[in-house]
C-alpha cells in the first residue's frame, strides 16, 4: 500500500540542494508525536478527533501514514503544492484547527513535513529507520540539595546504526513532579528532597533516569541502629546514602498490636498485652517467639485466606453459593498446609474438570473469557497490567498489542460448560475453533510469552488445545522475572502499607522499585525457601525495619518511600469490625453465618453487603486489582463511627465488656485500664487514666453509661482506628 | 469570480512573505492582529463550529460578530475578562502586549489592511506549475467520449484523448476538485470540491467556451460526491456539516439543505426521474430523500461500514454503494414490501469483497458493467447482471479515487494516489494508455 514517487526530482522549500532526505518513520512521525497530534485527547483518541484518527502516541506508524495520505481522497496533503497541505495549514493555524497552533510556519517541524511532502511522502524502511535504542546522559541524576537544575541529552540509535539527538522530540515525564520537575527544554529541576524517576519515551522506546535529591541540612551523622537481618542492612544502605536516619524500635505493646493485626487481622486480648509486656525475655527473642505463635494461630489462616480470596475473587456473584464456599475452603487448605506458593498457583492455573471436585478451577469461572482471564493472571500473579495493550501498544511499557493477543492465546482453548449438579461447571480444553485472532486483521495469534522463561519441558510453546498448561508452568517457573518478585513485593506491602514497587500490581519500567537490592534479596530468599510464604512473612516481621516505631526524627520525617519509620494505616474493614468486637465484647450481627463468625472469616462480600464492612472499603471482589480494597477516610465513615448503629449497639451491649466488668465488681481504675487495653492494646498513660477516672465519677447517669461513653470515645479515636 | 465575501479565504500566503513596508507604524490587522486571532480564537470561532455564532477566520466575520454583538464592541471585553467568561476559554489569558495591540488597533478604527496580493494569488494568466503530479480525485468523459476531464491542483484539465490538442486548463478557486460531471448533452461541466477546512465550491462550466458560468461557495469545507440530475437542472453535493445541498444548476443558487445524515456525506446520486436522491456518508447510511422537498424517505441499506461512493444504473432506480467494509452492495431504491427493523430485502446483490476499502464506483452507460476502485491499486470490473468479475485492471501503484466509463462503455478511466490517468479496455482489463495529466516542471520552487 505504501507508495512514493521516485521518478521525480524531489524539490524542497528552504533550499532544494541542501534539503535532507526525510521519511515518515524516521523524521515525520516523531514530529507529529511531539506536536501532540497523536495524544489521547486529540487524534490519538479511540475514535479520533473530528473525523481524523491516528494511533495513540503513534504506536502504529503504518496506520498513521495511511490516515494522513489516503483518507478521503488524499485530503490532508497536497503533493503539487506542499505549503497548501491541510497537515501543514491546520497545525500552523492558517486554517481553523480545534487543536490550536502546534508549530510555527517555517519552524523546523514545518520544514520537515514540508520537505517530506515535497519529496513525495516516502514511508522509509522500518528495518533501517525505526529506533533500536535510546541513550540518556546522564544515566542517573544526583543533587546534593533541592533547587539545582541540570539537563539531559537523549540520543536515539536507529536500526541502521545511525544516531540522532532527539532530546527535543522525546517525551520526558517525572513520576513525582514535585521532587523532580521537567521543563520544556529537557531541563530537570530538583524541587524538593526525595527520589523520582524520569521516564524517557521516543517512538515506542523507553528508558528511565533515577533522580535523587538529598536533604541539604547540615550535621547529618549516621547513627547505626541494630540490624536484625539482611532486610535492615539493605534498607540502611539506602537510608545512609539519602541521609535519612531510621526510627528506633516500637515498644513491646505497640509491636504486639502491629504484628497481631498484620499477621492475623486481630487485636491482642488485654491479657495477652499484659503478659507480653511483662515478659522479660530480650526483645528480639520475645518478638520472634510471638511471630511464631501468631503464624501458627488459626487466625493467621483466616487472615490470608481473606487476602487471597480478594485476589482470586471468591464471590458468589460468579461462583454461586456452593462454589464460593468450596473455593474459600480450597484457599484455606492451601494456607493451612503452607503449600509452596508456586504449587498453589500452578494448581489454580492448570486446574480443569468439575468446579465441585476441583475447586481451584473456580478461578476461571469468574472471568470466563480468554482476554480478561489473561489480564487477571498477569496482574495477580505477575503484577503486570496488560489491559492497555488490548487496544494499542502499552504507552508506558514495552508491551505491544500483539503481545496482548499472544498472551491471551494461551487461554483461547479454555472452555466452560454446565456440569451435572446445580451450580457445577466443567472447565475443559476446547478441541476445535479455539484460535485467538487479532482484532485488526483477523490473523491467528499463536501463544507466546511476554518474556522468555522456562516452563518445565522446554521447547517450542505448544499451540494445541493444552496450551494453557504451558502458561501455568511459565508463570510459576523460578526464572520467571515477575512471579517471585511480584509476590514478595505484594506480601511486603501488606506489612508496610506500601510496596517496594507501588502500586504492587503495576510493575513497569516507569514504576521502579524504591530499593531494587532489597527486592532482589527478598526474591532470592523466597526462591531459596521454595516459595514459602510463611518464611517470607517471618523474615519481614523479624526485621528491625518492620519493628520500627512511627515516631520520626528530623532526618526521616519527610520520608514516605524508604521504610525508615512506621506509617499508620487505617484498619481494614474486617479488621475494624473484629477489633470492635474485641474492644466492646459484643459481636455485631452478621447475617447468614454462625453467630461466632469473625468478619475475617467471611467467605465473600455477599455477607453483610452494603453494611459497615462495605462502608469501610471491603472489596467487592469484582476486580482482581489490589486497589479494590479502599483504605480512604470518608465523611460517611466518620458519621457512622460517631452515630452509627454498629458502634452504639456494640458499646452498649448488655453482654459486653463494660457490663461484664461492672458486674464483676471492677474498680474504676481497673475498668479504665481494661478499656484501654482492649481498644488501644496498651495501658493508659497516667494522664489518660486520671481523665478516665474523673469522667467515670462525674454526673449522675450511672457508672455503666459513663463507662460506655468512655469506650465510645476510645473506639472513635485514632489509636483504635489505626495500625501503627 | 472571487467575490469579497471570501476575502479571508486566500490568506494562505504566510504573513512573513509579505513585504513589511506595506504597513504603517500603527497596529496592523494583517500583520499583528490576525495572527493572534488565528492562534488563539479560531479553534472554536470557525465556520464549522461557530461558537456563539461567531466566525473569526475572516475580517468580515469579525465585523459581523456573533450573538453577543459585533467584534469591535465585544472582542476586547472578552479577552480582558471584563465580559465573562474570559477568552480564550479555559486557556491562560492573552499576554498583556497582545491585548494592548488589539486595543490600539480597535482604537485606531479596527481597519482591515490585508494587502491585495495576499487576498488573491490566483490568476488565469499564471498557470499552476507542478513539480509532482497531484492526487487524482475526479475523472469524467465528455458526452462524445473524445475528451476526458481530470482534476488538478486548483484547476481542471480537459484532455483530448486523440492527443490532437494540448489539454485545456480551467483554473478555479478551489484547491481540490473532488467530483466532475458532464451534462448528457455535453454542454455543461459541473465540478465540485473546495479547499479543505476553508470552503466548498460548486463550479458550473460552459464546455464550449471554457468559461466559468457559476461558482457557488458553500460550507466551511470541501463538498463531496457531486451528481447532476438527469435533466441537468440540479446539482447535489455532500457536505461536511452532514447535509446534502441541492443547487440550481442554471442560477447557481442553493435550493435545499437536507440534514438527514449524522456524519459527513461523501456521495450523492439522483434517481432516474430526478425526483429522488440517494446519499451515502460516514454515518454508514444510504439515505433516500425527496429531491423536490428535501423530505427524508427511508434508509436504502442495512448499516455496515462507512460509505464513500455511490453510482446508479443508467435506466433503473438501482444503486451500487461501497466504502469501508470493502463490499460493493447493489440496492433497489424502491422496496417491494413494507420495511421491518433490520430489513435488508432491497439488497439485490453483493459483489466480491475488495482488497481494500472502496473509494470510487461507476456504472457504464449501457448498464452492463460496474467498476470498483479503492485502497487496492487494482481496479475491478463486474458484470452488473450476474455480479461476476469480468476484468481486473492492473498498472496503478497505489489506491484509486476516481473511475469513469466512456459513454460507449468500451473504456474505463482510472486515477488516484499515484497521479497518473490510466485508460483500460473494459472487455479485457487491458491497459490502453497511461499519462500524467499535468505538465511537470522539475525543480522549480525552492523558496527562500
Amino acid at each position: 500500500m505504501r507508495f512514493s514517487i521516485t521518478l521525480l526530482v524531489a524539490t524542497s522549500l528552504f533550499g532544494a540542494a541542501e534539503a535532507p532526505k526525510v521519511n515518515f518513520v524516521r523524521d515525520v512521525a516523531p514530529v507529529l508525536n511531539k506536536a501532540g497530534c497523536m495524544s489521547g485527547t486529540c487524534h490519538g483518541a479511540a475514535k479520533g478527533k473530528d473525523g481524523f484518527k491516528l494511533s495513540l502516541r503513534g504506536y502504529d506508524p503504518q496506520f498513521d501514514y495511511e490516515a494522513l495520505l489516503y483518507d478521503l481522497g488524499g485530503r490532508r496533503f497536497n503533493r503539487a503544492d506542499p505549503g497548501r497541505s491541510l497537515m501543514l495549514t491546520k497545525p500552523t493555524q492558517q486554517v481553523a484547527h480545534g487543536g490550536g497552533m502546534r508549530f510555527e510556519i517555517n519552524s523546523d517541524y514545518y520544514k520537515i513535513i514540508y520537505n517530506w511532502i515535497a519529496q513525495g511522502v516516502p514511508y522509509g524502511d522500518p528495518a533501517k529507520d525505526s529506533v533500536k535504542s535510546l541513550d540518556v546522559e546522564p544515566k542517573e541524576i544526583f543533587m546534593e540539595k533541592p533547587g539545582g537544575t541540570t539537563t539531559v541529552k537523549i540520543v536515539a540509535t536507529f536500526n541502521d546504526g545511525g544516531t540522532r539527538d532527539v532530546t527535543r522530540e522525546a517525551n520526558i515525564d517525572s513520576n513525582i513532579p514535585d521532587v523532580a520537575a521537567v521543563g520544556d527544554k529537557a531541563d530537570i529541576k530538583g524541587a524538593r528532597m526525595g527520589e523520582a524517576t524520569l521516564l524517557v519515551r521516543y517512538q515506542g522506546k523507553f528508558t528511565s533516569v533515577p533522580v535523587t535529591i538529598l536533604n541539604p541540612a547540615p550535621g547529618f551523622a549516621w547513627k547505626q541502629v541494630p540490624q536484625n537481618n539482611y532486610i535492615d542492612q539493605l534498607i540502611d544502605a539506602k537510608l545512609q546514602r539519602l541521609k535519612i536516619q531510621p526510627s528506633g524500635l516500637v515498644d513491646d505493646a505497640g509491636f504486639l498490636r502491629r504484628a497481631s493485626l498484620d499477621l492475623t487481622g486481630q487485636l491482642p486480648d488485654p491479657n495477652e498485652v499484659r503478659a507480653f509486656v511483662a515478659d522479660t525475655t530480650p526483645a528480639k527473642l520475645k518478638r520472634s517467639r510471638l511471630i511464631e505463635k501468631l503464624i501458627a494461630s488459626p487466625a493467621f489462616i483466616d487472615h490470608w485466606t481473606l487476602k487471597w480470596g480478594d485476589l482470586l475473587q471468591a464471590n458468589r456473584k460468579y461462583l454461586g453459593e456452593k462454589g464460593v464456599y468450596e473455593f474459600d475452603e480450597w484457599i484455606r487448605e492451601s494456607f493451612t498446609a503452607n503449600k509452596p506458593y508456586d504449587k498453589m498457583v500452578r494448581e489454580i492455573l492448570s486446574s480443569s474438570g468439575s468446579s465441585n471436585q476441583n475447586p481451584a478451577a473456580n478461578f476461571f469461572r469468574v472471568t470466563r473469557d480468554p482476554k480478561p482471564t489473561m489480564e487477571k493472571t498477569t496482574q495477580v500473579f505477575l503484577g503486570v497490567r496488560m489491559v492497555c495493550a488490548q487496544c494499542h501498544d502499552h504507552p508506558f511499557e514495552r508491551w505491544t498489542q500483539n503481545q496482548y493477543y499472544e498472551m491471551s492465546a494461551f487461554y483461547s482453548a479454555l472452555g466452560i460448560r454446565p456440569g451435572y449438579e446445580v451450580g457445577e461447571e466443567i472447565i475443559y480444553n476446547q478441541r476445535a475453533d479455539f484460535d485467538m485472532k487479532h482484532p485488526k486483521d483477523g490473523r491467528v495469534m499463536k501463544p507466546a510469552f511476554i518474556v522468555p522463561a522456562s516452563y518445565g519441558s522446554s521447547g517450542p510453546v505448544p499451540t494445541d488445545s493444552h496450551r494453557r498448561m504451558a502458561l501455568a508452568e511459565w508463570v510459576t517457573s523460578r526464572d520467571n522475572p515477575f512471579f517471585a518478585k511480584s509476590t514478595v513485593n505484594r506480601v511486603w506491602s501488606y506489612f508496610f502499607g506500601r510496596g517496594i514497587i507501588d502500586p504492587v500490581d503495576d510493575i513497569r519500567a516507569s514504576n521502579p522499585p524504591s530499593n531494587p537490592a532489597l527486592l532482589d534479596a527478598l526474591t532470592k530468599d523466597f526462591l531459596d525457601h521454595n516459595f514459602d510464604l510463611r518464611q517470607l512473612m517471618r523474615t519481614i516481621t523479624n526485621s528491625r525495619t518492620y519493628q520500627a516505631g512511627m515516631t520520626t526524627n528530623e532526618w526521616n520525617a519527610g520520608d514516605a518511600d524508604n521504610f525508615s519509620h512506621a506509617i499508620p494505616r487505617r484498619l481494614a474493614a474486617e479488621e475494624l469490625l473484629d477489633a470492635l468486637t474485641l474492644a466492646t465484647g459484643v459481636r455485631p450481627n452478621l447475617p447468614e453465618v454462625p453467630p461466632d463468625t469473625r468478619a475475617e472469616q467471611l467467605p465473600d462480600p455477599h455477607v453483610g453487603k452494603d453494611g459497615f464492612l462495605d462502608l469501610f472499603g471491603r472489596p467487592s471482589r469484582e476486580s482482581s486489582c489490589e486497589c479494590e480494597r479502599r483504605s480512604d477516610i470518608s465523611l460517611p465513615q466518620a458519621l457512622n463511627l460517631v452515630n452509627g448503629q454498629t458502634i452504639s449497639d456494640a458499646v452498649a451491649g448488655g453482654n459486653g465488656r463494660v457490663a461484664k466488668a461492672i458486674l464483676s465488681g471492677k474498680s474504676d481504675r481497673d475498668l479504665v485500664e481494661e478499656l484501654y487495653l482492649a481498644s488501644f492494646s496498651r495501658t493508659p498513660t497516667a494522664a489518660e487514666a486520671e481523665l478516665g477516672l474523673k469522667y467515670l465519677s462525674s454526673g449522675s447517669r450511672g457508672r455503666a453509661a459513663l463507662a460506655q461513653d468512655l469506650l465510645w470515645a476510645l473506639v472513635n479515636s485514632k489509636p483504635f482506628l489505626y495500625n501503627y | 469570480m472571487a467575490s469579497n465575501r471570501f476575502a479571508g479565504m486566500l490568506l494562505l500566503v504566510p504573513a512573513t512573505f509579505i513585504c513589511p513596508a506595506l504597513f504603517g507604524a500603527g497596529p496592523s490587522y494583517f500583520r499583528d492582529v490576525r495572527p493572534i486571532i488565528q492562534r488563539q480564537c479560531q479553534g472554536c470561532h470557525q465556520p464549522n463550529i461557530k461558537s456563539s455564532n461567531l466566525d473569526l477566520t475572516s475580517y468580515e466575520g469579525f465585523q459581523a460578530g456573533g450573538q453577543h454583538g459585533p467584534g469591535v464592541t465585544t472582542l476586547l471585553g472578552y479577552i480582558t475578562g471584563e465580559i465573562r467568561p474570559r477568552m480564550p476559554l479555559g486557556q491562560p489569558p492573552l499576554p498583556v502586549d497582545q491585548i494592548q495591540l488589539i486595543r490600539e488597533w480597535i482604537a485606531a478604527g479596527a481597519k482591515d489592511d490585508t494587502p491585495v496580493e495576499a487576498r488573491e494569488d490566483l490568476a488565469v494568466d499564471k498557470p499552476i506549475v507542478y513539480t509532482q503530479p497531484p492526487v487524482i480525485n475526479a475523472l469524467a468523459f465528455s458526452a462524445d467520449g473524445k475528451k476526458l476531464a481530470v482534476s488538478g491542483n486548483r484547476e481542471i484539465l480537459i484532455h483530448s484523448l486523440d492527443g490532437a490538442e494540448p489539454p485545456r486548463r480551467l483554473p478555479g478557486l478551489s484547491d481540490r476538485i473532488l467530483s466532475l460531471v458532464f451534462s448528457k448533452d455535453g454542454s455543461t461541466l459541473v465540478a465540485a470540491g473546495g479547499t479543505a477546512s476553508r470552503f466548498g465550491e460548486v463550479q458550473i462550466w460552459d464546455v464550449a467556451s471554457g468559461k466559468l458560468k457559476r461558482s457557488l461557495t458553500l460550507t466551511g469545507d470541501t463538498v463531496f460526491g457531486a451528481s447532476l440530475s438527469p435533466d441537468a437542472s440540479k446539482v447535489a453535493v455532500g457536505c461536511t456539516d452532514n447535509s446534502v445541498r441541492i443547487v440550481d444548476a442554471a442560477g447557481g443558487k442553493e435550493l435545499f439543505k437536507i440534514g438527514n445524515h449524522e456524519n459527513w456525506v461523501l456521495g450523492t446520486i439522483f434517481g432516474v426521474d430526478g425526483k429522488r436522491i440517494v446519499s451515502v456518508g460516514r454515518d454508514r447510511a444510504a439515505k433516500l430523500t425527496d429531491a423536490t422537498s428535501g423530505a427524508f424517505l427511508e434508509n436504502v441499506n442495512l448499516l455496515r461500514g462507512e460509505l464513500a461512493a455511490i453510482a446508479r444504473h443508467p435506466t433503473k432506480d438501482v444503486v451500487v454503494i461501497g466504502g469501508e467494509d470493502r463490499v460493493p452492495y447493489i440496492y433497489m431504491m424502491d422496496r417491494a414490501q413494507n420495511m421491518k427493523i433490520a430489513d435488508d430485502s432491497t439488497l439485490i446483490r453483493k459483489l466480491e469483497r475488495q482488497d481494500g476499502s472502496i473509494a470510487a464506483l461507476a456504472w457504464s452507460a449501457d448498464g452492463a458493467h460496474i467498476a470498483v476502485g479503492g485502497a487496492s491499486p487494482e481496479v475491478t470490473i463486474y458484470d452488473a447482471e450476474t455480479g461476476k468479475r469480468t476484468a481486473a485492471c492492473k498498472g496503478h501503484q497505489a489506491g484509486i479515487y476516481a473511475v469513469a466509463f466512456s459513454p460507449d462503455g468500451q473504456t474505463l478511466a482510472t486515477g488516484g494516489f499515484d497521479g497518473e490517468v490510466r485508460l483500460y479496455r473494459v472487455a479485457t482489463g487491458e491497459l490502453a494508455k497511461e499519462f500524467i495529466p499535468v505538465p511537470i516542471t522539475e525543480n522549480l520552487r525552492s523558496q527562500k
